[in-house]
């Protein structure tokens, strides 16, 4: 009985000391982070919550395969989170279906807009509204394996040459292996030769000459050079990397924890392709924003939180605890971020990277872009009748969403 | 059956009932029309007056002290509206107000304050709209906002425009009148006394005859819902013209009101034109009004017919419903149907549980997925109500209505593998040849396991339904690998042999042959289990004394096992027809589509419009116009087996 009655004593003095502490405002973050992004992430709403006593910042980390689905469904009901963290591809479709994505242009002073990596905040833009903070981006880059290759190529024809001396079909063994029947990674090429999916208000041109161009030259690649596997899935791309038998990969940050330990890799950027007027491969790069749901009750004190991950500390325990690569320039002027060779070889390849369109009208493009890959890599059809099938698809799916 | 008075009695309640229901809904729906419309007039007015003080800001500029000056005149002589804002984007100014608080330290102009961001915001939604509305060359996004800021009141905004590039926003809060009073009761009461009393009238009269009773009592309740619905249609009609002449009067008023203050305010640009001011929310003009402010009859003449279609369609619904709640009363349906429940009572109990969960889990969204697939829902409009999107049959009519699967193109004729027919047919052709391989190989397979002096049998057995017992999606990805065009076993088997390597999935027909193999190997283990069950239990003797009389093996299959075995074939036939019209894994997995959406079947096909081309609206009819293939095919089937059970 004595017990008893000291702890209901406690627990009205609990009751009685909250008010205290109610003033504060809580702000919900959901991310799909796991392992050290999670830590570091914690770490960083840690320190903002030791710092702001008035806010207390509390992180959830939810599945990423139910994530996009998740915030579609529950933001505009009022039942997210404040702030959520997610890539720009989604953005678009977010903005049109209403009610989900704060906008976040009037909080925007030129010193905060000025210290991101100006392709990150173009991820961020949509119809000339920004929507978001970038917090770290993500793309491909040269991937080679040391023993097979000394010096890394700067052009596509030290490229193609070294790729041939490392190729030899027979005994599965290729010079370059990358994804090249995934969009995604084509893109890179495409992006070489001027190419591009929209044209200016969204109006789909994917079978532009530049991105026929880009097609041919892959099929040189292909066939003439014979420097790449077929049916390149991303297994097979693994598969020959850690046995040895490819030399040079193109991929993203994602990759490098699958590369097995015995294999000594380094990074490079990708090279300047001699047939597009020597310019270089501009990979796709995907941006991970940090964005205030629209329902929200407390943006003010959201905007701040959202100021404080993307600023040059936070960023910093992101990217050498969370292995990010972040998205504010001054980042990478911390000593042990400039001297991490991965961090700084993304750093290089961002330079040239071009934000993949955040229009919702890109989800129409994935299934027929891949249809003109499969059937151009295996020789079904020839670059351009491939793309104007392709063409006529998307216009015919984007005319369908817009009618009213 | 019932006693004497029973028929007029049952009969009275239903004209009461039907009347109570009618009149009710013909109230609700037209107390609803009349509202819209007088909401539709006020949000004329405001967007008159939101149009007339923007033509006076561009005139003055855009900016600077003659847009306050003119702004405040305009705002003095306009009392309907509280107050007006003027935004300019350029360093998110905030250039004229007339709002009580906008004075001596917040007076305009001044940059905007933190607490002022949806007006900011609100300027940004519009400018996009307005360049996506002008690169569309079509009117999608709305470029005037309306929305109710409380205290009766609503707050409208549309683009300021420099150059005929939106620059800014003009923003006007106007005070609405109140709403119309909702109709009184007393037509209600009207239309639903009258017809009962003179059907209690006539019910004396005409005695217990129950054909009589039933034309007398629709007649009644047709007769008052009649009435009552054309007086309601011509109050909203005329309710309509005096919107459209109090629109009208404000065009002229703010006309009058501009054209004061543009000459005493000493502003140049030439005048625009008033009757253009009546827009709708694309700032596209509704052209009810001529150029001069007065009333264009003839356009006017066709909205009211158009709104008077409208309502009349669903005034008819109404009365429709009422009369079936009449009829139901009066022919004793009712009664029946509460006597059961009570009769009953213990049945339905047991069974309301059930329903619920069967209610929430299948029902609710199989009627929602039907819904769904009348309306236009995609990426775009998912935050829409379902009236809004409503399209009617349209999906069904794009589904149904395409038959153009062979077109014919500059490189000669092709099939568009995208159409309805084709997959149709391909899900067709993959259901009947994989039925066929499951039960050919699973029979024989049994008869070989069903052989006594078989050794080793339960190994077999084992190894053969082994493949079942896998999850077929692993099962599914083994085999895509097994066709990779360079390191697939079965490729390397064929250049080993001396063939040259086949890339499985550039042409439709090997595409299908890999799904056709994937899921022949995950079925025959049905079917085998199935047939061997069933052969052991034939009766010995059968054979015995077939022997005896010296049939042969073949003659001996054909005439005792395989009509022994059709009662257990049959039903897993049956099933195993439903089960490859739907097989989503197995071409999901296997050919994904590949090449070019030609072997994808109706489930994948869906799944596709819905997931990867964002028409959910499109993908939900499809998905209707499978379960309606299905239905049919299981009614028939339910027929057969029924004539195979006799």
């Amino acid at each position: 009985m004595d017990i008893l009655r000291r702890i209901l004593a406690i627990a009205v003095a609990a009751l009685v000391a909250t008010p205290a502490a109610a003033a504060t405002t809580e702000i919900v973050v959901w991310h799909a982070y796991r392992a050290e992004e999670k830590a570091a992430l914690e770490k960083v709403s840690a320190a903002y919550n030791a710092k702001h006593p008035a806010t207390r910042v509390t992180t959830l980390a939810v599945p990423y395969d139910a994530f996009a689905d998740k915030i579609s469904a529950a933001v505009p009901r009022g039942k997210g989170p404040d702030i959520f963290i997610y890539a720009q591809d989604r953005l678009g479709g977010w903005i049109e279906a209403g009610n989900t994505v704060e906008p976040v242009d009037f909080f925007l002073d030129p010193e905060t807009k000025g210290r991101f990596i100006p392709t990150t905040m173009e991820a961020m833009t949509y119809k000339g509204t920004v929507y978001g903070l970038p917090l770290n981006y993500k793309e491909i880059t040269l991937i080679y394996n040391k023993k097979l290759v000394a010096n890394p190529p700067k052009d596509s024809d030290e490229l193609v040459a070294m790729a041939k001396k490392n190729t030899d079909k027979a005994a599965g063994r290729f010079g370059l292996a990358y994804a090249y029947s995934d969009y995604y990674y084509h893109a890179a090429l495409q992006n070489a030769f001027g190419g591009h999916v929209f044209e200016t208000g969204a109006k789909p041109a994917i079978n532009n000459p530049a991105n026929v161009k880009a097609l041919e030259y892959l099929l040189k690649w292909l066939d003439k050079d014979q420097i790449l596997p077929a049916e390149p899935s991303t297994a097979l791309i693994t598969a020959l990397f850690n046995d040895g038998k490819a030399a040079m990969i193109f991929n993203g940050p994602w990759f490098l924890g699958e590369i097995a330990k015995d294999i000594d890799y380094g990074l490079a950027p990708l090279p300047r392709i001699k047939e597009a007027g020597d310019k270089p491969m501009r990979p796709w790069m995907t941006v991970e924003g940090v964005f205030i749901a629209a329902p929200s009750k407390s943006k003010d004190a959201s905007y701040d939180f959202i100021k404080f991950l993307t600023d040059k500390d936070a960023g910093i325990i992101m990217a050498l605890e969370g292995r990010q690569s972040s998205a504010n320039k001054s980042v990478y002027a911390d000593a042990k971020v400039a001297a991490d060779p991965v961090l700084k070889a993304f750093r290089d390849q961002v330079e040239v990277a071009i934000p993949m369109p955040n229009l919702p009208e890109m989800t129409m493009v994935w299934s027929p872009a891949t249809t003109v890959m499969n059937s151009v890599t295996r020789h079904a059809a020839s670059p351009k009748a491939a793309l104007d099938t392709a063409q006529a698809q998307i216009s015919k799916d984007v005319a369908g969403l817009r009618k009213k | 059956m019932a006693a004497a008075p029973a028929q007029r009695l049952r009969f009275l309640a239903g004209v009461a009932l039907g009347a109570a229901l009618g009149a009710g809904l013909v109230r609700g729906f037209v107390a609803d029309a009349s509202g819209q419309a007088a909401d539709a007039t006020e949000e004329r007015k405001a967007v008159v007056a939101l149009q007339a003080v923007t033509s006076l800001v561009q005139r003055a500029g855009g900016e600077g002290e003659a847009v306050r000056k003119g702004v405040a005149a305009w705002q003095a002589r306009t009392p309907s509206v509280s107050q007006v804002r003027v935004f300019v984007a350029d360093g998110m100014r905030l250039e004229g107000s007339t709002a009580p608080d906008d004075t001596g330290e917040r007076a305009a102009p001044r940059r905007l304050r933190r607490e002022e961001k949806p007006l900011y915001d609100r300027a940004q939604r519009i400018a996009a709209a307005v360049r996506t509305n002008r690169e569309e060359q079509q009117a999608r996004k709305p470029e005037i906002e309306a929305a109710p800021v409380g205290g009766g009141r609503l707050s409208l905004a549309g683009p300021l425009e420099k150059q005929s590039a939106p620059a800014g926003l003009v923003e006007v809060e106007t005070a609405l009148q109140p709403a119309p009073a909702r109709p009184g009761w007393s037509r209600f009461l009207l239309a639903f006394f009258a017809p009962l009393a003179i059907f209690g009238v006539l019910a004396l009269l005409l005695g217990e005859k129950r054909v009589p009773l039933l034309i007398a009592g629709v007649v009644c309740v047709a007769a008052s819902l009649l009435w009552m619905g054309r007086t309601a249609l011509s109050e909203i009609a005329r309710q309509q013209e005096r919107g459209a002449q109090a629109v009208a009067e404000r065009v002229r008023e703010q006309a009058a009101i501009t054209q004061a203050i543009s000459a005493s305010e000493a502003i140049q640009a030439p005048a625009p034109d008033p009757g253009s001011w009546d827009v709708d929310a694309f700032r596209q003009p509704r052209g009810l009004l001529s150029s001069d402010g007065s009333v264009n009859a003839q356009r006017l003449a066709d909205e009211v017919s158009a709104t008077g279609r409208e309502l009349r369609r669903t005034l008819l619904a109404a009365g429709a419903l009422s009369l079936a709640l009449l009829l139901t009363a009066g022919l004793g349906g009712l009664s029946a149907l509460g006597a059961t429940v009570k009769r009953h009572r213990q049945a339905y109990l047991y069974i309301a549980p059930a329903i619920l969960g069967m209610l929430v889990l299948v029902f609710f969204p199989f009627a929602y997925g039907v819904t769904l697939s009348f309306t236009d829902s995609n990426l775009y409009n998912t935050s829409k109500s379902i009236p809004e999107i409503w399209i009617g049959l349209g999906n069904y009519a794009d589904i149904l209505g395409d038959f153009a699967f062979i077109k014919k193109g500059e490189g000669g004729t092709f099939i568009n593998y995208l159409n309805f027919y084709w997959t149709l047919l391909f899900t067709i052709l993959w259901t009947v040849s994989n039925v066929a391989i499951g039960v050919t190989s699973g029979l024989i397979l049994a008869l070989i396991l069903n052989t006594k002096a078989l050794a080793l049998r339960p190994i077999y057995r084992v190894l053969l339904i082994l493949p079942w017992a896998m999850p077929n999606y692993i099962t599914a990805l083994i085999w895509k690998g097994m066709f990779h065009q360079q390191f697939g076993v079965i490729n390397q088997v064929l250049q080993a042999l001396g063939f040259s390597a086949v890339s499985w999935f550039d042409r439709p027909a090997t595409s299908f042959l890999t799904a056709l193999v994937t899921n022949g190997w995950l079925s025959f283990p049905f079917m085998m289990v199935v047939s061997l069950g069933a052969l052991q239990s034939i009766p010995a003797d059968l054979y015995e004394a077939a022997r005896v009389d010296g049939a042969s093996r073949w003659q001996q299959f054909k005439a005792i096992t395989l009509p022994s075995l059709r009662p257990a074939l049959v039903p897993a036939v049956i099933i195993s027809v439903v089960w490859t019209f739907n097989m989503f894994n197995i071409i999901y997995l296997v050919t994904g589509g590949e090449p070019g959406s030609s072997t994808e079947i109706l489930v994948t096909q869906a799944y596709k419009f819905a997931f990867e081309r964002y028409r959910y609206g499109y993908a939900a009819a499809y998905s209707t116009v499978i379960f309606g293939i299905l239905l049919v095919y299981g009614m028939v089937q339910n027929r057969v087996s029924r004539a195979t059970e006799a």
